[in-house]
């Protein structure tokens, strides 16, 4: 009716563009209360970058130094974050798995991410015996309880940054592949794909120049979503000892050595660690959602 | 006669943009028991704001002013648990699509029931007798056996007859039916509107009748209420409004609907001011062709004069009717070089495909369709919904398999692969009929000009910009709108954009699927002439296509009428007007409006 189909005029935009000039902090503070899922992921995204990325320039201890005097302490002002039962500095145990955790998981999602966009659009704009053929694959591989590949295939190979790349990036696909594939389908009967065609556009420039454009919403939302999934099942293989491999730590690794020792109640090792990946799933949820909500509804 | 429904001053406004924006300004009218007032107004113009405000169905952030008395009760002063209780009882609704209005899960028996059991309660026994005998009444064919059916097994003009059943469950004094014509067939929208014309007279009912479309009332209406820009600008008994209209935008709007044998469509110059921007004189003066300083001073009062109201300081005489130039004498049988060819044409769509490759095969949409067209020629392709029009224009585009031969200049287009069938292709362009829906909403209008050069290549950046800018003015928009996206622009200025880009991959025929149909009257007429004239220019070849039997005799030189998916009658428009060979041609033909009917 009148009021949803009605486009603003230029007239109401410079409006209200206007208006923000006016009262410059009321308008900040209402743009952040209504984007706070989106502003509280970004934030806590950005601490985690930072404790991966920048806090190793900041804190210089050795993370492998190893004091024996010390072992297993609580946090005091000699170690902030206490010791392991080796007497390592637990801070600097923490930044320096940090930095090993994102180092693998970022790359591994983009990887993911590359490769799920590109299938499902090629599977999308394919012949249709071809688009059922590659969709059927994508059954089989989405069958398989990713975890249990992963752990096979982590048992057969030499563990090292690389192969975990394409070990998570390989396992991580499969749902935005679909998902793409999807919403390809979906697209390239609309009106404005069908006159790129009359013109002579090709399935490349299509994808390239239509569909990417209509879909970076849904791409940008679950390739945030990707790295939370990444950071996250890093941390479950790290756990069970099949991610980084010693003597270089990561999260989960940390949160693991702390489990063998748990009878002894060592909080200061436990909680961190877990906080950190639960964090990162947090981050990459949150801002995706808040993307949701600033994009869902203007398709 | 006493009044059923009769406003007073109702003014409503909505927030926008932080300020509060009048949307309705004053209005003042009056629905009789047994009579059908059409309101009238193209979009943006507050007819459906009207509307709303009389059921109460706006949003609540909207502000309303005056008095709505429906017999002896003001609506406005009405809490919403007592508003609900008016609406069904008191006053029925019906709106524009009867499929999103009904629910599909439920029995139309059980949905009728429904409004009657809600305010009158009593037994389901009774309730669904009078589901029955309502649906009797509005002309359902065999009604005792299809109570227990779902909407989807009723066609689109069925369905909106359940709805008018509905409305009518509780014997409504007031009617409200918001466009409920649009997007029906015309022969469909035809019955409709009579049905609605009966049972007003029959159960002495107003009917408040909410258009964009004058022709659509010219048969049936009592009264006619003129809205521009959120005011009045004439009201007043129908047959003195349809013989002697004394308002500009009422004689502009008459002249731009499209009649069966009219030369050429009136052209309302300008877009309908938004909201913020409406000038503080007549609003329609920007516009007016009989524009004086005076107009621009205050909104001008209601001078009755006539056997209407119309608010304007200079409104046309009575003494002459409004004229529209003929053309039934077209020149005919042009000689026309031969550009496109389809020879014995079928398509066929495959049915469900199951695990196993098994297809189910379905009836042919098209067969034995066999057509040519001359360069600079207009084929105009008529037929209802379904009856393969669209599947004719996309088959020519070479969108969708066919079986049989489409030639263009001679060369046929079925052993053509890759780059040559492209290359081809280019040469036949399309506008589709829902411009928004063809272009991206997230790529520049510059840009969506420019695809067709880019994908041509070899075009330097300051050359394309310089060929974008001409195709703009060329479709009589500025510049400047190369820089927006298409949600800042107009339904109408979005198909001149989606025309231009057409016109940029310099195409010898473009195929013009419903290119109207979602437009403004005023806008229509506009796009119209732009076509003629593009046409004209360039010796453009078109397949018009439309379900609308007056645009299409407005603009084609030969018309196909397209019925179940076959040709049954080809001729020159007005061979094709003066002596239909088919009785469904007729059918068309008189459901169109008319240049002398009124």
């Amino acid at each position: 009716m009148a009021f949803s189909t009605r486009v603003p005029a230029m007239s109401e935009q410079i409006a209200t563009a206007g208006g923000m000039a006016a009262a410059p902090f009321a308008r900040w503070l209402g743009w952040i209360s209504q984007r706070s899922t989106l502003v509280t992921g970004l934030v806590i995204s950005g601490l985690i970058l930072f404790i991966g990325f920048a806090a190793p320039f900041l804190y210089h201890v050795d993370p492998y130094a190893i004091h024996p005097a010390h072992a297993l302490e609580a946090p005091s002002w000699a170690f902030p974050f206490g010791t392991d039962e080796l007497g390592r500095d637990e801070l600097a145990l923490l930044l320096s798995g940090g930095f090993a955790t994102l180092v693998v998981a970022l790359p591994a999602a983009i990887l993911a991410f590359v490769v799920g966009v590109t299938y499902g659009l090629a599977s999308g704009l394919a012949p249709a015996w071809v688009d059922r053929l590659m969709m059927r694959l994508l059954d089989a591989v989405l069958a398989l309880p990713s975890l249990i590949i992963l752990i096979f295939f982590a048992s057969l190979v030499t563990l090292n940054n690389t192969s975990l790349i394409l070990l998570l990036g390989f396992i991580s696909w499969p749902g935005l592949a679909r998902l793409v594939r999807n919403e390809t389908l979906a697209q390239r009967g609309r009106d404005f794909v069908l006159a790129a065609e009359q013109m002579g556009a090709g399935r490349v420039y299509v994808a390239r120049v239509h569909l990417l454009r209509v879909m970076a919403p849904v791409l940008v939302v679950n390739g945030t979503f990707m790295v939370g999934d990444s950071v996250f099942a890093l941390s479950a293989l790290s756990f069970l000892g099949l991610g980084v491999q010693p003597p270089q730590v990561s999260w989960g690794s940390l949160l693991e050595s702390a489990l063998d020792i748990i009878a002894l109640d060592p909080w200061w090792l436990i909680l961190p660690p877990g906080l950190l990946v639960f964090g990162s799933l947090l981050a990459a949820s949150l801002t995706g959602q808040g993307l949701l909500q600033r994009w869902g509804n203007n398709r | 006669m006493s009044a059923v429904l009769d406003i007073k001053n109702l003014s409503v406004s909505l927030p926008r943009g932080g300020r509060n924006v009048a949307i309705l300004d004053g209005l003042n009218l009056t629905v009789k028991a047994g009579e059908m007032l059409a309101l009238v107004g193209e979009s943006g113009s507050g007819k459906t704001i009207a509307s709303l405000s009389v059921m109460g169905l706006l949003p609540k952030k909207a502000k309303r002013e005056g008095e709505i008395w429906l017999g002896e009760t003001n609506l406005l002063t009405l809490q919403e648990p007592a508003m609900r209780r008016v609406r069904g009882r008191d006053v029925g609704m019906v709106f524009q699509n009867p499929l999103a209005a009904l629910n599909p899960s439920r029995t139309v028996a059980s949905q009728i029931q429904e409004a009657w059991l809600v305010h009158k309660g009593g037994s389901t026994r009774a309730a669904r007798a009078r589901a029955l005998e309502l649906l009797g009444e509005v002309g359902i064919p065999d009604p005792a056996k299809r109570l227990d059916d779902y909407p989807h097994q009723f066609s689109g003009g069925m369905r909106q007859r359940v709805m008018i059943a509905m409305a009518l469950a509780c014997s409504p004094k007031l009617l409200i039916a918001d466009e409920p014509t649009t997007g029906l067939d015309p022969l469909i929208a035809r019955q409709i509107m009579a049905l609605i014309a009966r049972l007003r007279r029959e159960l002495d009912m107003g009917v408040l009748f909410v258009t964009h479309d004058l022709s659509v009332v010219e048969e049936h209406a009592d009264a006619v209420h003129v809205l521009y820009a959120g005011k009045s600008v004439e009201w007043g008994a129908a047959k003195a409004f349809f013989d002697h209209p004394r308002h500009p935008y009422s004689e502009a709007l008459l002249g731009s609907v499209a009649r069966v044998g009219q030369a050429r469509l009136q052209n309302i110059p300008g877009n309908l001011p938004e909201p913020e921007t409406r000038p503080p004189g007549c609003r329609f003066a920007p516009r007016c062709a009989y524009h004086q300083p005076q107009c621009d001073a205050a909104y001008p009062p209601a001078l009755r004069d006539g056997g209407t109201a119309a608010a304007c300081l200079f409104p046309l005489p009575l003494t002459d009717r409004i004229t529209y130039a003929e053309t039934l004498e077209k020149p005919t049988g042009r000689n026309f070089a031969s550009q496109l060819e389809v020879r014995d044409l079928q398509v066929r769509y495959a049915g469900n495909s199951g695990w196993f490759g098994g297809k189910t095969k379905l009836p042919p949409s098209l067969s034995e369709i066999a057509f040519s067209l001359g360069r600079g020629e207009c084929l105009g392709v008529v037929g209802e919904s379904g009856s393969g029009k669209s599947t004719l224009g996309r088959a020519v585009l070479q969108m969708i398999p066919y079986e049989g031969h489409v030639l263009l200049n001679g060369e046929d287009f079925s052993p053509l692969r890759g780059a040559a069938k492209r290359t081809q292709r280019r040469r036949i362009q399309v506008v589709f009929q829902d411009p928004r829906e063809s272009m991206n909403p997230r790529i520049k209008i510059g840009d969506i000009i420019a695809e067709p050069l880019r994908l041509k290549r070899g075009i330097s950046r300051a050359e394309e910009r310089r060929q974008v800018e001409t195709l703009l003015g060329r479709v009589g928009l500025n510049k400047e709108m190369a820089a927006l996206l298409p949600g800042g622009v107009s339904g109408g200025q979005a198909q001149r954009i989606a025309i231009a880009r057409a016109l940029a991959a310099e195409p010898e025929l473009i195929v013009l699927d419903e290119p109207t149909s979602s437009l403004d009257v005023s806008t229509q007429a506009m796009l119209l002439n732009l076509l003629k004239d593009l046409a004209l220019e360039q010796a453009l070849s078109y397949i018009l296509i439309s379900h609308d039997f007056a645009v299409v005799s407005y603009m084609a030189d030969r018309i196909a009428v397209l019925n179940a998916g076959r040709i049954v009658e080809m001729n020159d428009t007005a061979k094709l007007i003066r002596a239909p060979q088919h009785s469904y041609t007729a059918a068309l033909i008189g459901a169109a409006p008319q240049l002398h009917r009124l």
